[in-house]
């Protein structure tokens, strides 16, 4: 352990010693403390900055999306399992629905009517249906480069130009190729992100707070109270977890919610998410409930807390006060801990098709079938692996280096 | 000792006997029943048909009867008879639960014996570069999902470099002698057991480390040494043996985790387990299977967990039951 003079660096001047003495020696808010320890622990801090770039792509995913231009439900099948880093032409689907948008968006008589009259066409066609026949029949490519090659009249130059920059949108850059309905990965794992670091966080805050409830209730009260809520929590921990959340996610939502104030729940959007973010809470709050509890059960024995009571104060004052920021601390740790447990259940669960349904994206169900086209593309089931084991490792180095900086045995000052 | 033992087992019982009403009670609300299946797969079965059915099963009782009549047929030696496969529970639980037991053992044995040296040797050098690499790979253990492990296992050892099977229990048995069909077996268990292995080892690594750190911090390895032991035996009889007890805990308690993690890696390599059977089970809406099947997967867990206590006592004489 590192003491006050061995903290010196042996070649330091007489002044620097004496420099680093007198902040040692200062006063330091707790959490000051606690900061200076976790920046020590490099892996907690690498941590860290990951999962901030996660939860920036995860807030940010609609803005990605906007300035891509790429849509996790767009589907292309006639571009299927595309390689990492491909140009993909749009689906001729999508390029009526755009040339359509195009017409709606103004008046193109002019320009349709001036295209048809062109002796350029190797197809035959109503003026009013030329352009979607044209985007149907050209390759993307080769219609940009006959248009390029036009000269229109001025009246009609802007509207040609609006509708080269349509063409040109139907050619799209796949960064991380295709999946095996011809969707973007790349677009699908940013929204995944979302999804997977959404779950996560709610199951992990909801659990700790349940934990906190809980444990409280147990360490404070104890008797009988203490007996039953321990009993409870021991037999949910001694369960085979994932056997169990097999079985519980296979059951219908309906079955238990219709008829009650709860089934709107049934018919959302995301019923799937708020399912798995359910069924995962009642099934990891045990950890934090027994930390709570033991931490309390300590606390209440030491001479701080009778002082208080000798000093008149009330429960309220002796759990306010007291108790809670000592909790606090490695509940914080138990749920950053959590938060990576709770990614790894959705994961799989998810994975077994129980979890997260498509079309809604995630990391597990983006693997759901990843297994049996492994031979084709083999980066569709490595990516979001990957992606999982760079956010659960992160949290998890998060929650050892804040278990180290708040650990008080383990301050080096 | 034995009153704690005799306690510890019924409280053991009545968690059985609970777990097993609150399951029946779950697979009751699950989408579907199995005369919606027989429907399926008939045509002709028309909906008076279909209720008669469910009167024949009993399926139309409320849950709590259909449990006490399934406990009762349980408890008097009859599993049942599984839908999907077409023969009783026991003759298919018999071999998948052999087949988890060869599973999740192989890789409790494989685990320990590359953790239990990388974490003793992190503990020695402490804040080395070994020791962060090893903590690395432990953090990667614990923190990789295990289906994903499996397939880039499958990817690496059977797609690119074709050295293992891809999944399956066996290959066709038909003319294999003892032997053969013995490596046969060891050969499809390579890549399930690595996969099962990994989340065990960085958990177990990362126990060892820290138990053997706090047991090499105390008075009597001064001690030992100072009597003049040889390292070796300090390091054996003083250090290991006392970093034994949360190791035992904690190898005892995860043998839930591998029951756990072995319907993931059961169902990844399509090997006959109980894992996959409770999967597959629930799937198709094979009550009895899956009711069996949950129920000796929860039993072994709890089982475990007593057997933990009692070892508590065999690697620390300070503990006694009196």
């Amino acid at each position: 352990m590192t003491t006050a003079a061995s903290a010196t660096a042996p070649g330091a001047t007489v002044a620097e010693t004496e420099a680093l003495h007198s902040r040692y020696l200062q006063a330091q808010p707790m959490w000051k403390i606690v900061l200076g320890q976790f920046a020590e622990h490099r892996m907690a801090v690498a941590g860290l900055c990951v999962i901030v770039f996660f939860l920036a792509v995860a807030l940010f995913a609609p803005l990605i999306s906007a300035v891509t231009g790429l849509d996790p439900d767009r589907q292309n099948v006639l571009n299927r399992f595309q390689p990492l880093g491909s140009w993909v032409d749009a689906s001729s689907y999508e390029r009526e629905l755009r040339v359509e948008r195009f017409l709606r968006a103004g008046n193109r008589e002019a320009l349709e009517a001036h295209l048809h009259g062109l002796n350029l066409w190797e197809i035959e066609a109503a003026r009013e249906d030329l352009l979607y026949e044209l985007v149907i029949h050209y390759p993307p490519t080769e219609l940009r480069a006959l248009l390029e090659s036009l000269a229109a009249p001025d009246h009609l130059a802007q509207d040609l130009a609006e509708f080269q920059r349509v063409v040109g949108g139907f050619l799209s850059f796949h960064l991380f190729g295709t999946d095996q309905l011809g969707r973007d990965v790349f677009i699908r794992l940013v929204y995944g992100t979302r999804v997977s670091i959404t779950v996560g966080l709610l199951v992990a805050i909801i659990a700790g707070l349940i934990g906190l409830v809980v444990g409280s209730l147990s360490g404070y009260y104890g008797g009988r109270i203490d007996a039953v809520l321990m009993r409870i929590t021991d037999a949910l921990l001694a369960l085979p977890i994932l056997v169990v959340l097999i079985v519980v996610s296979a059951i219908d939502m309906n079955k238990v919610l219709g008829g009650t104030p709860l089934a709107f729940i049934v018919d959302h959007q995301y019923e799937s998410v708020i399912k798995m973010v359910i069924i995962l809470c009642v099934f990891s709050w045990m950890q934090a409930a027994r930390l709570v509890r033991g931490s309390i059960l300590s606390i209440k024995e030491q001479e701080f807390v009778l002082a208080a009571r000798v000093l008149g104060a009330r429960d309220r004052t002796i759990i306010g006060a007291h108790i809670v920021p000592n909790v606090i601390a490695p509940l914080l740790v138990a749920v950053t801990l959590g938060i990576g447990n709770a990614i790894l259940f959705e994961a799989a669960l998810s994975f077994l098709g129980l979890g997260i349904q498509p079309p809604t994206a995630s990391w597990g169900n983006m693997l759901n079938n990843a297994q049996e086209m492994v031979q084709h593309a083999p980066m569709l089931a490595v990516l979001p692996g990957l992606l999982i084991l760079f956010t659960v490792i992160s949290f998890n180095y998060m929650g050892d280096g804040l278990r180290d900086a708040i650990d008080p045995k383990g301050i080096r000052r | 000792m034995t009153a704690f033992i005799l306690r510890r087992l019924l409280q053991t019982v009545v968690v059985i006997a609970l777990l097993s009403f609150f399951c029946y009670y779950l697979m009751t609300l699950m989408p579907g029943d199995p005369v919606d299946e027989m429907i399926a797969a008939n045509p002709d079965i028309t909906s008076a048909d279909a209720e008669r059915l469910r009167q024949l099963h009993g399926l139309d009782q409320p849950a709590h009867v259909r449990y006490w009549n399934w406990a009762s047929m349980v408890l008097s030696g009859d599993l049942g008879y599984s839908r999907t496969y077409r023969v009783p529970v026991s003759e298919i639980l018999g071999r998948s639960l052999f087949n988890t037991f060869v599973l999740a053992g192989a890789a409790l044995l494989f685990s320990l014996l590359i953790a239990i040296p990388l974490g003793v040797w992190a503990a020695l050098k402490k804040n080395s570069r070994a020791d962060y690499l090893i903590n690395l790979f432990a953090f990667a253990g614990i923190s990789v999902p295990s289906f994903w492990i499996a397939i880039v296992l499958i990817l690496l050892f059977s797609v690119y470099l074709p050295l293992f099977p891809a999944g399956g229990t066996s290959g066709i048995a038909f003319g294999m002698t003892p032997w053969e069909s013995f490596t046969d077996r060891v050969h499809h268990l390579v890549l399930p057991v690595l996969s099962l292995s990994f989340l065990s080892i960085g958990t177990y690594v990362r126990y060892t480390r820290a138990a053997m750190i706090e047991a090499m911090e105390h008075d009597y390895i001064r001690t030992a040494r100072a009597k003049g032991l040889s390292w070796n035996r300090i390091l054996i009889m003083h250090g290991f043996r006392n970093a034994l007890i949360p190791l035992i805990t904690i190898t005892a308690l995860s043998f839930s985790t591998l029951f756990s993690g072995a319907i993931i890696t059961e169902t990844v390599f399509a090997y006959e387990g109980v894992g996959r059977l409770v999967f597959q089970s629930i799937q198709s809406n094979d009550f009895n299977v899956a009711m069996v099947a949950f129920m000796i997967s929860v039993s072994m867990v709890l089982l475990m967990n007593l057997a933990a206590d009692l070892l508590y006592g065999v690697a620390d004489p300070r503990i006694t039951y009196s």
